[in-house]
């Protein structure tokens, strides 16, 4: 009949049927008979609150097909608990489970309350670096990260290193930059970029990121906000940006964000006609996706309309 | 005019074949591929019902009967004690009792789902426990402001981040408006959310680079932009670029930064598989380069030296505006990620929330999802070019297209991602209530 239904172990539970109340009902799905059968055994064993170690075998056989369950996540986490399971045995499930459904958000809370409650993250660095193998940009993956090193302090072990790598293997890696923009200035209490040594650091880092690859936004934005938390005047950038961006040779831009930052230099030197002129290059030549845009900086600029 | 022309016309949408496939989606099971949306069905029902309602046709591929079915289902879902289930396959039905009702509880994302579900539906909201609702929710916040997803042996359980945030504050603006002050409802008080603390709570996850992400110093994300945004919007402490709030504390601290943001999100690039493998470039390719590696090639054998530049961090596109027109522009959902259906909803969602949509590029945008990822034989919208449909990018595809200016869909409100139609709704709803609507929405 079913796995369950023909199972000895389990022939002392009653399954519970699921009641969608009438005809019609909303968003109904095909499910398999082996789904049906599983989900009827948790309702039944959930309303018997049952604690025990078929019930991990259960839950992992639910979480197989329906890994977005909200609540059999927390039944088995009150489970292992309660039961006192081996909590690595259950770290080697995940990894597994993690790699067939790497987009989940619940797998990666399961993984946060496992490991805190082992209060210990050997191995766990290699993980998630084994994971960034399959997609350098998993958000839940570097959530995670950011979360280890809070929670296990590895500020100074490797991190800031550990970025560079990863831009090493892709400079438009914006979770990266991201990344490091938290190792540099997410520890409570420190200076971060407001640090003046710290600060010339990461300006050069990112520098030199963009002599690499002048038309990768994220350096770009790594360098404004350095500049905007250390309360710097955008002026400290105008001769970075003109090497990539200058309106002298107008044919020659090779980054429409050096020509972005220029404007935006200019408009605080008060040179709108420049200002203007820059706008007009983005608008009409190096980035005419967003021509409405920059049209509409001009605008702000509150020149006469006859610029345009 | 003439690149247009040169460009071929405006791909139309499918209306007849999108119909079709969300009268697939409303009347027959949907496959079992779905099973691992099993415990989201409330959001894919509201899809469903969304989707007919914005292509006009909810009234007409379906019976009044059929309708009310609908509706006792939604209610089917409802939770005893206030708030809805995702789907009724946490009920413990007759074996309900005290100490197992903690495996089945109401749910923050689909009550939002639900209602707005209902009000598409033009319910009257008779049935739905709105006192009790709105007491759960007070109890669904945290300490520092957040909203978590269900409320289990006392514990508020589920992320921190403002997915939830944006249902809550849903929640809050349809059943009570925004009435700040203790309302009373069947003789009970019932208190307001922390507003403030909530709104604090989306100012610490703003970013260096004008984004919102879910926590603090995560990367921003459009969806995220978008939730925090919309719940802004509903608890009336959005700052735009064009106006500052006068209530403290509002956000975001930076509108200009937040609308460059969202704007910095329409790219050219389309291909999923460009770039997954890219290699770090060497100086000597320095600056004049794109990622042209393996089969993404320039359409023009190589960028020519005056006009390097695309923001299309993996491919070289042609150097020309008639090659973009003829593409379309999509939207990415972070920085130097390639364009995906739903972002299309989530950034131009956005835009519509700060009364900036028509600073994006709208008919770049109508020729992405028309002539890139709506599917042509099935209807409905992939995640990329090619893909097969899917009911979450289909609904979002539709939505954004409305804001996308398409004549084809009904006008959609894009902070509660609906028709304006069934938005306008929810007055008569305050009125009945006697609370207070919001001054200006």
């Amino acid at each position: 009949m079913g796995k369950y239904a023909d199972d000895e172990q389990w022939s002392d539970v009653v399954p519970l049927p699921t009641d969608e109340g009438g005809d019609n009902p909303l968003a109904a799905i095909a499910y398999s008979e082996e789904y049906e059968e599983t989900m009827s055994y948790l309702r039944a064993i959930m309303a018997a609150n049952e604690y025990s170690p078929r019930v991990l075998d259960l839950t992992e056989d639910l979480i197989d097909m329906n890994p977005a369950h909200y609540t059999v996540w927390l039944y088995r986490a009150q489970c292992l608990f309660a039961i006192d399971s081996d909590l690595k045995e259950e770290l080697e499930w995940l990894n597994e489970t993690a790699l067939t459904h790497q987009k989940n958000y619940q797998i990666w809370h399961h993984r946060n309350l496992i490991v805190d409650k082992l209060d210990q993250c050997e191995g766990e660095t290699a993980f998630v670096e084994s994971m960034f193998e399959r997609d350098a940009k998993n958000y839940h993956v570097w959530s995670y990260r950011q979360w280890l090193v809070r929670r296990f302090g590895l500020w100074d072990k490797g991190e800031l290193e550990f970025t560079e790598q990863m831009l090493q293997r892709d400079v438009r890696n914006n979770s990266a930059w991201n990344h490091r923009w938290f190792v540099v200035n997410g520890q409570e209490g420190a200076a971060g970029v407001g640090d003046p040594d710290i600060r010339a650091r990461e300006m050069k880092f990112a520098m030199l990121a963009i002599a690499k690859a002048p038309q990768n936004q994220s350096p770009w934005n790594y360098l404004r906000g350095i500049t905007k938390k250390s309360g710097m005047s955008l002026a400290h950038l105008k001769d970075f940006a003109e090497q990539y961006a200058s309106l002298d040779q107008p044919d020659n831009i090779h980054s429409s964000f050096a020509l972005d930052l220029l404007a935006d230099i200019l408009v605080e030197e008060k040179n709108t006609k420049q200002a203007a002129q820059a706008l007009d290059l983005l608008e009409k030549t190096y980035d005419p996706i967003r021509k409405n845009y920059w049209a509409y900086r001009k605008e702000q600029l509150g020149l006469p309309a006859a610029v345009a | 005019m003439t690149i247009l022309h040169e460009a071929g016309p405006e791909p139309r949408l499918e209306k007849a074949r999108h119909i079709k496939y969300w009268t697939r989606c409303l009347k027959t099971f949907l496959p079992r591929q779905y099973t691992g949306n099993d415990s989201n069905r409330m959001y894919l029902a509201y899809f469903i019902i969304s989707a007919l309602d914005l292509l006009d046709a909810l009234n007409t591929v379906s019976t009044g009967n059929e309708r009310r079915d609908h509706v006792n289902w939604i209610y089917r879902c409802q939770h005893p004690k206030g708030g809805f289930r995702m789907w009724p396959g946490t009920d413990l039905g007759d074996r309900a009792n005290d100490t197992n009702a903690k495996w089945d509880p109401a749910n923050i994302p689909a009550t939002y789902f639900a209602l707005a579900a209902l009000l598409i539906l033009d319910d009257d909201f008779e049935r739905v426990k709105r006192g009790q609702c709105l007491l759960w929710l007070q109890k669904m916040q945290r300490e520092d402001g957040s909203f978590g997803e269900t409320l289990v042996d006392g514990v508020v359980e589920g992320g921190r981040d403002p997915r939830l945030g944006y249902c809550a504050t849903g929640v809050r603006h349809i059943l009570r408006g925004s009435s700040a002050e203790p309302i009373s409802i069947d003789g009970q008080t019932v208190r307001d959310i922390d507003v403030d603390s909530f709104v604090r709570c989306v100012r610490v996850a703003e970013s260096f680079d004008g984004g919102i992400a879910d926590e603090p110093f995560h990367e921003p994300q459009a969806g995220y932009t978008f939730c925090s945004l919309g719940a802004l919007a509903f608890v009336g402490r959005l700052n735009t670029p064009d106006k500052s709030n006068p209530i403290e504390p509002n956000a975001p601290c930076d509108p200009h930064n937040v609308l460059k943001w969202l704007l910095s999100r329409q790219t050219e690039l389309t291909d999923p598989d460009a770039g997954l493998d890219t290699e770090f470039h060497t100086a000597e390719e320095a600056p004049n380069t794109q990622h042209a590696e393996g089969k993404h090639v320039s359409k023009e054998n190589g960028a020519r030296d005056s006009k390097p530049i695309r923001q299309d961090p993996y491919q070289s596109v042609g150097s020309s505006i008639f090659d973009l027109l003829v593409d379309g522009a999509g939207m990415n959902g972070r920085t130097n990620k390639v364009a995906d259906t739903c972002y299309a909803f989530w950034v131009g969602a956005s835009l519509d929330i700060v009364g900036c949509v028509t600073l994006c590029n709208r008919a770049g945008l109508r020729r992405y999802l028309l002539g890139k990822t709506q599917h042509g034989v099935l209807g409905g919208f992939g995640k990329f070019p090619g893909d097969l449909p899917d009911l979450y990018h289909s609904y979002l595809g539709l939505a954004a297209l409305s804001l996308a200016g398409s004549d084809q869909v009904k006008r959609l409100d894009g902070g509660m991602c609906l028709s304006a139609e069934a938005r306008g709704r929810l007055p008569g709803l305050w009125d009945a209530w006697a609370v207070e609507g919001p001054t200006t929405t």
